[in-house]
């Protein structure tokens, strides 16, 4: 390592090997995060609670024990940093609301404990949207930032953990996927990132935005960094009995079988759609092309429901949030964000025949999503419809109906096909536009093969070589 | 269907004891017609005889 730079840069994966050949210590790397996070945080506001002492004190534990051979696990001295929707014991934890400003739970979410007992560093708790709802518009922890253009949005819900991941404020994150808010943060801020199965990984001690389809997910800057993250957090848990009680494949031993072979379906609906971007169609058909030459059969298909997911997830996850909100939306409605009030209370007052179509609907993307698996062993796709938008292109009131579909129902339409059908999929940057903001990729795998979705995205971005290009990021002044 | 406007919304927040500034009635409007288009697109598909079962790894498994 020449520099400090090159130093938090390195995936999770190289650091932990420099970790043990003794060329980095567990303090020297949680002092150059604790550096940057002090020199660029104030405007980027990836963070809500930074824990500089008790990292501090677990690097130097976790340094006594490298010098006596004691090694915890392959995360050992390595730091990490969580949406601040994962319960942290003894660390506030805000959901990124202000109604929660106050809670300190008593302990662990499951995934922080397991990245805990493999050796990891909690750095810190990652600002988001509120409750991962989306849509926010003064976020009470301070505005997230895009570390390639600080005017942009980073995504979200989990926009800390993009932004992050990106800006190399931590070596790993953890976010939490509902309809795309891993993947989109990954998406805009150039990171990568995967939302396993449903049930794959614990939802114990992550504060639910929408029950029926909430997935914890890595945020990382290496498709290698998000393997090995889930192959430390993924598999079943009593505390959680919707997990997955399948055996849990070694993620990172997968990923050398590259894309040759694979067969891989292009959603056309969402390539070629009207609303994507010229720039992201381009750069998801070279992606495409990229992974054909690598070995892998491509070819256009069809999802005909498609479009209609954006709206059926919207009424799925919306009413049930709303329905966990209901108390707080009648005694302490002042304290929710303005965006977050009224998307809780429209979907409130959706009728329940009409939720309830929803979810027959949802059975039937789902099937249709399934049905084109048996035939592909991955469907791509853009993650968003187009690059990060300005952060003021979406804190204006809303003036029509027309312009709420196309705010919040339209760029869903990307994401949720695999979040109502349960599957994984992964976001990884296959290209930038004229302007320099990342484009994300995405490729959505069969129930558990997370394998696969891991082996074809590590193979791209091997080919692309885009994992070594870093934002310019400035210390200016702190923003609200 | 017609569109719903703020009064209505106002109403059918009052049946869940909620009360609501004019401002937000008037974007809550907004946002609940769109919910109600976009449900209203799936009235032509044959979804009556789908069962909507509930995501299951162990079923995929």
């Amino acid at each position: 390592m020449n520099t400090t730079d090159e130093l938090v840069f390195a995936g999770a994966a190289r650091q932990a090997a420099l970790m043990r050949e003794k060329r980095v210590s567990p303090v020297e790397l949680v002092t150059a995060y604790l550096d940057r996070i002090d020199r660029l945080d104030g405007r980027l506001r990836a963070f809500i609670t930074i824990c500089s002492d008790s990292a501090l004190e677990e690097a130097s534990r976790a340094e006594a024990e490298a010098v006596k051979g004691e090694w915890r696990g392959p995360l050992h001295g390595i730091p990490f940093a969580v949406k601040d929707q994962l319960d942290t014991a003894g660390v506030l934890t805000t959901s990124g609301s202000a109604l929660l400003r106050a809670n300190v739970p008593p302990d662990d979410s499951t995934v922080v404990a397991r990245l805990k007992a493999a050796g990891g560093i909690l750095l810190g708790k990652l600002n988001l949207t509120e409750f991962a709802l989306g849509g926010t518009i003064r976020f009470p922890y301070g505005q997230p930032r895009n570390p390639w253009n600080p005017d942009h949005d980073p995504g979200g819900s989990s926009s800390g953990s993009g932004i992050a991941a990106a800006a190399a404020l931590c070596s790993i994150t953890l976010g939490e996927d509902t309809g795309g808010s891993v993947r989109s943060p990954a998406s805009y801020c150039g990171a990568v990132g995967l939302r396993p199965t449903w049930g794959r990984v614990s939802r114990h001690g992550c504060f639910p935005a929408a029950w029926s389809m909430d997935q914890v997910g890595p945020l990382t800057r290496t498709v290698e960094d998000t393997a090995l993250v889930l192959g430390l957090i993924a598999g079943y848990d009593a505390k959680d009995p919707t997990t997955s009680r399948s055996a849990v494949a070694d993620y990172r031993a997968a990923l050398a079988a590259g894309a040759k072979g694979l067969r891989i379906g292009v959603i056309t609906e969402l390539v070629d759609g009207a609303e994507t971007h010229a720039e992201v169609r381009g750069a998801v058909r070279e992606a495409a092309r990229g992974l054909a030459l690598l070995g892998a059969t491509v070819e256009d298909m069809s999802l005909s429901f498609v479009h209609h997911s954006g709206g059926v997830f919207m009424a799925l996850c919306d009413s049930e949030a709303a329905g966990r909100h209901r108390r707080w939306l009648g005694t302490r409605p002042e304290e929710y964000d303005t965006g977050t009030r009224r998307r809780l209370v429209a979907a409130g007052l959706i009728p329940a025949m009409s939720v309830h179509r929803a979810a027959r609907a949802r059975a039937v993307i789902r099937e249709q999503v399934l049905d084109a698996l048996g035939k592909y062993d991955l469907l791509l796709a853009p993650t968003s419809p187009h690059p990060a938008p300005p952060i003021a292109s979406h804190t204006a009131p809303i003036t029509s109906k027309e312009e709420a579909a196309k705010r919040f129902f339209g760029r869903r339409s990307y994401t949720t096909p695999a979040s109502l059908a349960g599957v994984p999929a992964i976001s990884v940057p296959c290209g930038f536009t004229a302007s320099g903001l990342p484009i994300g990729l995405q490729l959505i795998g069969r129930p558990l093969a997370e394998s696969t979705v891991l082996r074809a995205a590590r193979a791209w971005e091997n080919a692309a070589g885009l994992s070594t290009r870093r934002p310019t990021l400035s210390a200016k002044a702190a923003v609200a | 269907m017609a569109d719903l406007g703020p009064d209505d919304i106002r109403r059918l927040a009052a049946a869940l004891s909620l009360t609501l500034s004019s401002e937000d009635a008037v974007e809550i409007a907004h946002r609940l017609n769109a919910f109600l288009d976009a449900l209203a697109a799936l009235d032509p598909l044959a979804l009556e005889r789908v069962e909507p079962w509930p995501t299951s790894p162990e079923g995929y498994a």
